[in-house]
């Protein structure tokens, strides 16, 4: 077996070993939901702010999408080490012996970076495609087009995201990303009675 | 120095790796051709396995670090071959039952 086969073969059994299929999942799942609500917050708010400079929202969005994956990989880092050696720990009172140097550990320490990247790309990455019109918004006569085209990346995005835990739970996938996209319109709902509300 | 043809191990080792993988890591080694390995109990966390590794030249050191990758520890080593062929115990008057 080639070197490479063996190590990728290795790293599938670290995957099965460390249960990281699942927490990834759910990471992925939460984050991006987080990146995409979020960045429509800062569109919302930079729309009835009438910001039509779309280098302002640009700046605005990317400095915002940066600071949730440094966020969600930092973060994911400590919390995911910490439950895992503890988990380590107590095993170890079980066997009585230092498991430090074993497949195991090896395997949780490949899961923790796996998770880190995942927490710190998902948010980055959905909001990224969200703000992507705006990166086009010389090919629009009116400034206020880029914002309703994020708006309806952003829906469909979430719908995606709804169909793929659909997918996963085995449930009505047009259900639960209809159920998704019912965030996105509260956040909505309240980002204008927000706006609303400071302007009297 | 004689050669090691068979070595039955008690082991200790947390249900992850498998004892499928643990198996096929062991036969990997050089002078190993052939193992068994049996659960005789578990809980939830651990099992005790009987690892019974036979091959024409067993290097122990290298079985007993396998085992370490894998999590287990050896709790004791059962029974041992060493020469030219596998011999079992023969059955003696004190152990032959009433």
């Amino acid at each position: 077996m080639t070197h490479l086969r063996r190590e990728l073969r290795r790293l599938k059994q670290y995957h099965e070993m460390a249960d990281t299929g699942e927490i990834v999942r759910r990471y992925f799942a939460m984050n991006s939901f987080d990146g995409i609500l979020t960045i429509l917050g800062v569109l919302v708010g930079s729309y009835l702010a009438e910001v039509r400079d779309p280098r302002v929202v640009i700046t605005t969005g990317m400095t915002t999408s940066v600071s949730m994956a440094v966020s969600g990989l930092w973060g994911a880092y400590l919390t995911e080490s910490a439950e895992r050696q503890r988990s380590m720990d107590e095993l170890e009172n079980h066997t009585l012996s230092d498991l430090s140097d074993t497949h195991l550990a090896r395997a949780s320490r490949v899961a923790v970076v796996t998770v880190a990247v995942v927490d710190g790309m998902a948010p980055l990455l959905a909001s990224l495609l969200v703000l992507l019109p705006f990166f086009f918004s010389s090919h629009f006569q009116d400034a206020r087009n880029p914002y309703y085209i994020a708006l309806a990346i952003a829906m469909l995005a979430l719908f995606a995201l709804g169909a793929f835990l659909g997918r996963i739970s085995k449930q009505n996938l047009v259900v639960a990303g209809m159920r998704m996209i019912v965030a996105g319109v509260i956040s909505l709902i309240l980002g204008y009675l927000l706006e609303g509300a400071i302007h009297r | 120095m004689g050669k090691i043809l068979r070595l039955v191990l008690d082991v200790l080792k947390p249900h992850d790796p498998s004892i499928i993988a643990l198996a096929s890591e062991l036969s990997d080694i050089n002078g190993v051709d052939n193992v068994n390995i049996s659960i005789y109990e578990m809980d939830r966390r651990v099992e005790n396995a009987k690892i019974t590794v036979e091959g024409n030249n067993v290097d122990y050191d290298q079985v007993l670090q396998v085992i370490s990758d894998n999590g287990g520890t050896v709790h004791s080593i059962d029974e041992v071959v060493a020469g030219c062929e596998i011999i079992d115990d023969p059955e003696t008057l004190q152990h032959r039952g009433n």
